[in-house]
């Protein structure tokens, strides 16, 4: 067992003892070596299901959305990618800031199982390209720190345990590539990115898992849930999905904390990410760089006006 | 008994331009990125070496269906019903899980007293192929699920992979002319080879009883565990060989014309069984979760007489969180009754 998840699950096992919280969301070691997916417990023995790994992927934020209306205090661990879902739920006003009890741990990049060639037999994978283009690899946001996790609200080098480790795979090491994909699609001509998309829309069969892992996706109900009014319907034609891709992309502009959960979880691999990092570029370029879900009193630029803002339309 | 007929892989698309001749063939190919059953042209991208990513369900069952289209002003209303039929088809390169998926489709679909002719007209117009698994993929576990990976004789026609060739040996008529018709492109020659057993699964689970067992777990505090890290996305459902629930809507033009159309649904959705008025039989995702599982595992089972997971492995392999069905079939057998 390595020193993180040992740390976790001590910590777990006081928290939920003691009645501090009722439920703790955490990652478990799963049926491959490949695989760290999440878990939730509710009862001190159950933390040693905990477990901690390169493959602990999953950004487990979007799962506290189930407890919005209770008054129940949940406990959860976030990784510098993952802690920006929680500002990101505070600020949209979709949890209690009591009823939250954040752990922060620190993170030595999460590795690609996509490159996995035996099933069997463990191996050193690469980096996920996410982890290479990583600028936040510690918590921006945390209640409690375990192994040596720090708390910064800038981008910044891993810190705590895996500082080292973290630097030797090259987390950070590709931040000038953030938006590549972008510039490259930019470069297309207006004909090669109707191509490009179409064939993108054309896999999508709307099966929602980006709208439900995604934390800035968190509406009671969300307009793709209600073609009674008229405005969506449920056909998985390329047009149709088009505007079910660019209507989420704008619903969580401004708000997307690039955790790229979304992309991950595709199961038709389309590039979700690139028209999310499209919006945040605009962004940007319109309103001044900021970073979405890392300060928590800070106002997002698409809900604050300014004299100055750039009115083109006007 | 007739022998078993065989062409080198190096003639695969010579054998599939001949097929192509008639009928639109479904080959297992790479789209965009994404492995899946697409109709045979020249230029595809064929992947024969694992079984697809998404399942080849859509051939026969499409996402999205136009039923009719209608028009209605004042009184006077109309409307057309659209064809659901296609021209002849090949389901070419068919994995032994998803040719038991057919046949679980084939049960909702054709039996017990009403045959949709949506799923009825093109099932009747397709010609299966199957072919034997050498190595399973990752996440497969068919042999788990009483399904034989090296072949089935569910289909019209089986291939068995040979190494360098592909044997094939039709089980029907529509096997029989299918074989002939490339027989008489001279593609075909006899073969004494035979394809050995498929090596060993990485992902196994004991499935014996299952279903008995999970008749006695209805109000198990197991399905409240199993279903906290579920989305409820509708990815497992939507990759499923034999996930074959539809709910009819409409796209309109206007206030007066539009099309009726029935689209893939899943009872993973928050508004699956939601009623009219408001009330929703299945609120939270404890419900759902153990809705798919029991009907995969009890419900079909007893009403069909087969389980309704054929081991393909396509829901763990993409499923956000890894809720498994191997460890929710473990879990449950190893699960005390009550609780």
């Amino acid at each position: 067992m390595n020193q993180i998840t040992k740390e976790m699950r001590d910590l777990a096992r006081e928290l939920l003892a003691s009645g501090e919280v009722k439920g703790l969301i955490g990652w478990t070691k799963g049926s491959r070596w490949y695989l760290t997916p999440p878990v939730v417990i509710t009862q001190p023995e159950e933390a040693e299901q905990l477990y901690f790994d390169q493959f602990a992927v999953n950004n487990l934020t979007g799962l506290l959305l189930d407890y919005r209306y209770g008054d129940d205090k949940i406990a959860l661990f976030v990784k510098g990618c993952d802690s920006r879902g929680i500002v990101r739920l505070l600020q949209d006003h979709q949890i209690k800031r009591d009823n939250v009890l954040v752990i922060g741990v620190p993170c030595m990049g999460m590795s690609d199982k996509k490159a996995v060639t035996d099933p069997r037999q463990p191996a050193e994978l690469p980096l996920l390209d996410k982890c290479l283009e990583c600028r936040y690899p510690n918590p921006v946001i945390a209640d409690r720190l375990i192994s040596g996790a720090l708390v910064s609200g800038e981008p910044s080098e891993p810190k705590g345990l895996t500082a080292s480790e973290a630097a030797k795979r090259g987390v950070g090491s590709k931040q000038a590539d953030r938006f590549a994909q972008v510039k490259a699609i930019e470069a297309m001509s207006a004909d090669e990115k109707y191509a490009f998309w179409q064939a993108q829309h054309e896999k999508c069969f709307r099966c929602y898992a980006c709208r439900n892992i995604c934390p800035a996706c968190n509406c009671r109900e969300c307009i793709f849930e209600s073609d009674k009014k008229g405005w969506v319907n449920k056909s998985a034609t390329p047009t149709d999905n088009a505007f079910f891709a660019v209507t989420r992309a704008m619903h969580v502009a401004g708000r997307c904390v690039e955790c790229g959960e979304c992309e991950r979880v595709c199961p038709m691999d389309i590039p979700i990410m690139a028209l999310n990092r499209k919006v945040i570029q605009d962004i940007n370029e319109l309103f001044g760089e900021s970073d979405a879900g890392t300060d928590l009193d800070g106002k997002m630029p698409l809900g604050l006006f300014k004299n100055d803002d750039p009115e083109e339309f006007m | 008994m007739q022998r078993l007929k065989a062409f080198p892989k190096a003639k695969l698309t010579a054998v599939l331009e001949t097929m192509s001749q008639k009928a639109t063939v479904w080959v297992p190919s790479m789209i965009a990125g994404v492995s899946r059953f697409a109709p045979y042209r020249p230029e595809i991208d064929i992947q024969m070496g694992t079984n697809t990513a998404i399942s080849p369900k859509e051939a026969l069952f499409p996402s999205t269906e136009k039923i009719y289209t209608f028009s209605a002003y004042g009184i006077d209303g109309e409307f057309e019903p659209v064809d659901p039929s296609v021209g002849l088809q090949i389901l070419f390169g068919l994995r032994s899980c998803d040719m038991q998926g057919i046949l679980c489709l084939d049960d909702v679909f054709l039996t017990r007293g009403y045959v949709d002719d949506f799923y009825g007209s093109k099932r009747e117009a397709t010609t299966l192929i199957t072919l034997g698994c050498v190595t399973p993929g990752a996440d497969c576990f068919c042999a788990s699920m009483g399904v034989n990976p090296v072949e089935h004789d569910g289909s019209d026609a089986q291939m068995y992979d040979l190494g360098d060739a592909y044997g094939i040996i039709a089980r029907t008529d529509k096997g029989e002319t299918l074989v002939k018709d490339l027989m008489a492109t001279g593609l075909l020659s006899d073969t004494d080879k035979s394809q050995g057993p498929t090596s060993d699964f990485v992902l196994k689970v004991d499935s014996e009883g299952i279903t008995e067992k999970l008749q006695q777990m209805f109000d198990h505090p197991l399905w409240d565990e199993l279903s906290r890290k579920c989305l409820n996305c509708g990815t497992c459902a939507y990759l499923c060989p034999t996930c074959h629930c539809f709910d009819i809507s409409e796209k309109k033009r206007n206030q007066h014309c539009g099309v009726k159309i029935k689209c893939w649904d899943t009872c993973m959705f928050s508004e699956y069984a939601l009623m009219a008025g408001g009330h929703n039989p299945r609120p939270s995702k404890k419900e759902r979760v153990r809705q798919r599982f029991m009907h995969k595992l009890r419900y079909f089972p007893e009403r069909y007489g087969k389980l309704q997971c054929t081991g393909c492995g396509r829901c763990i392999a993409k499923c956000p969180v890894n809720l498994e069905i191997t460890d929710v079939i473990k879990l449950a057998g190893e699960a005390k009754k009550d609780g």
